[in-house]
């Protein structure tokens, strides 16, 4: 069967462009509504609270906590089957954002509930993911 | 929404199996043809014609959307037709949009359908469809989610929360097949009914979820004939109808669904419904849920009330909400029981809930069976519509 391999990148936004330039960097990268002072992710054209465009960002510290988790290990689609077992999670950053992600650098099973992690990034044509890894103690 | 308005009056189904031979306007005709009938309606008193979109079949949808199947069924009376589409929501939708069109003079007698062919899509299609639906292509696709892990990710904090065991959720499996053993139009039709231990034997596909509580894809199709209270009254023939709607809008991405929001949402939108039919809890019959998986009923059966909190998984494990037990609930076994038919699942729900209603369920009758619960979601999951359908106004 003809399989669609290619990996695939984010699909951005022109709003939404900034977030990624920062991973280039090494940034991770919250817009901010600079009437109403929210914290917005994902990020939008217009303020989702006050439909401000007055928007802008700061940088967030990268740290964040697991608040779930689940790890595949089939039935992903064929072009993702090379990276199994791989483990999704939803963390929440300390700036009250909370993301999917992939939680990599450590064995599925000493994967947990509300584990302290910390971003790092994963390079796809020219795209670097936020993934996130176990806080080294 | 309305208190008693609507009626289904007429139903008609095909059994959910692989069968490529089988056409989808095979399935329009019989399906629609056996509602019309079992009305007690001729086809040209069909005023109105509402299709609940086929989602990954471009062709069927786009005639359906553009109004053949009056002209294929000769439905001369027929005003109007139309396509709705909300995922698993449309069914809903498509019943709101009949009591608009019924109560405000459109229509006197609206089809209502929908058909679903699986199997004659090329797998990779297939793959791709369900990889990118309802999975937001920035913040979510490039991770390599699917629908599997995203359940996997709400049951997981749900078992770590609550302490719901491995053997409790794979006990809804054992339950809702135990209902799809006895439904002629499921995938699952005679088939065993696996136990616990075979459906934890089963491959790990992604934590929590094994193969066997995942879905099977299939074909499929039904329909239903809605008319007026009144009408229905008035023609004195076995109905059920529409007592109460609710519904609450959590998000369109998945990584935004906040799950105390969800939470609230299941609870609130059962209590309204229950409110606007003026009954309690007490008073359901059959807790007809919609759920597509398996690992969201021990959660929505707490959130429900019918079990109590920390319980859900407990009772699924008794046997309780199985075929038998004493809390009637999901009689066609939801979308593991019956073969996912995509939206039509929720059709095939809202049909089974008329079934029941008019006392045609066969050997799955829920006894005294008057009111039922039936809810359905959009999507992923992006809203909760609860109702409270009747069988008396």
């Amino acid at each position: 069967m003809d399989f669609d391999m290619t990996k695939p990148v984010p699909e951005t936004q022109p709003w939404s462009e900034k977030f990624w330039e920062g991973t280039k960097e090494g940034k991770l990268l919250i817009q901010v509504c600079n009437d109403c002072k929210s914290k917005i992710f994902y990020p939008r054209k217009y303020c989702p609270e006050c439909w401000s465009g007055n928007l802008g960002w700061m940088e967030a510290s990268g740290k964040a906590t697991i608040l779930t988790f689940s790890t595949a290990y089939g039935m992903v689609e064929p072009k993702f089957t090379d990276e199994l077992p791989y483990t999704i999670a939803y963390v929440d950053l300390e700036e009250g954002i909370r993301m999917m992600t992939r939680i990599v650098e450590c064995k599925p099973e000493d994967i947990k509930f509300d584990m302290p992690v910390e971003v790092v990034y994963h390079e796809r044509e020219g795209f670097f993911l936020p993934y996130f890894r176990p806080v080294k103690k | 929404m309305s208190k008693g308005k609507i009626a289904i009056i007429g139903i008609g189904e095909v059994p959910t199996r692989n069968m490529p031979e089988r056409t989808h306007w095979d399935i329009v005709y019989d399906t629609c043809m056996e509602a019309v009938r079992d009305s007690g309606l001729h086809k040209n008193d069909i005023e109105g014609v509402i299709s609940v979109f086929p989602q990954a079949q471009p062709k069927i949808a786009a005639e359906l959307s553009f109004g053949k199947l009056p002209e294929e069924l000769g439905l001369k009376g027929c005003k109007d037709a139309v396509s709705v589409n909300a995922g698993g929501a449309s069914t809903s939708n498509a019943i709101r949009l009949a009591e608009q069109w019924i109560t405000s003079g459109v229509a006197k007698a609206v089809l209502v359908h929908h058909v679903t062919i699986h199997s004659t899509i090329a797998v990779p299609d297939l793959i791709n469809f369900f990889a990118k639906a309802g999975v937001d292509l920035q913040w979510e696709y490039p991770y390599g989610t699917t629908y599997n892990i995203i359940m996997g990710l709400m049951a997981n904090r749900f078992m770590y929360q609550s302490g719901c065991t491995p053997e409790e959720m794979a006990s809804v499996v054992t339950a809702l097949r135990s209902w799809a053993a006895k439904d002629p139009n499921s995938f699952f039709y005679g088939k065993e009914v696996p136990s616990v231990q075979k459906v934890l034997a089963s491959d790990l596909l992604n934590t929590p979820l094994h193969k066997r509580e995942s879905n099977v894809l299939g074909d499929g199709g039904c329909a239903m004939v809605i008319v007026s209270a009144e009408d229905a009254k008035k023609m004195k023939r076995p109905a059920a109808y529409k007592l109460g709607d609710s519904v609450r809008y959590f998000s369109g991405t998945c990584v935004m669904r906040d799950f105390n929001k969800v939470a609230e949402g299941f609870r609130v939108t059962a209590k309204e419904a229950m409110a606007q039919a003026g009954i309690t809890k007490e008073d359901v019959s059959l807790w007809n849920c919609y759920l597509a998986y398996p690992l969201a009923h021990p959660m929505i059966s707490e959130l429900l009330e019918v079990a109590p909190p920390g319980m859900g998984g407990k009772y699924f494990l008794e046997g309780r909400m199985s075929f038998g037990g004493d809390i009637p609930w999901s009689s066609i076994g939801d979308a593991p029981g019956r073969g996912h038919t995509g939206s039509g699942v929720s059709s095939a729900c809202y049909v089974e809930t008329a079934r029941q209603l008019m006392g045609k369920a066969g050997e799955r009758q829920v006894k005294n069976c008057k009111y039922v619960y039936q809810n359905a979601g959009g999507g992923s999951g992006f809203n909760n519509i609860a109702t409270i359908w009747g069988k008396e106004i």
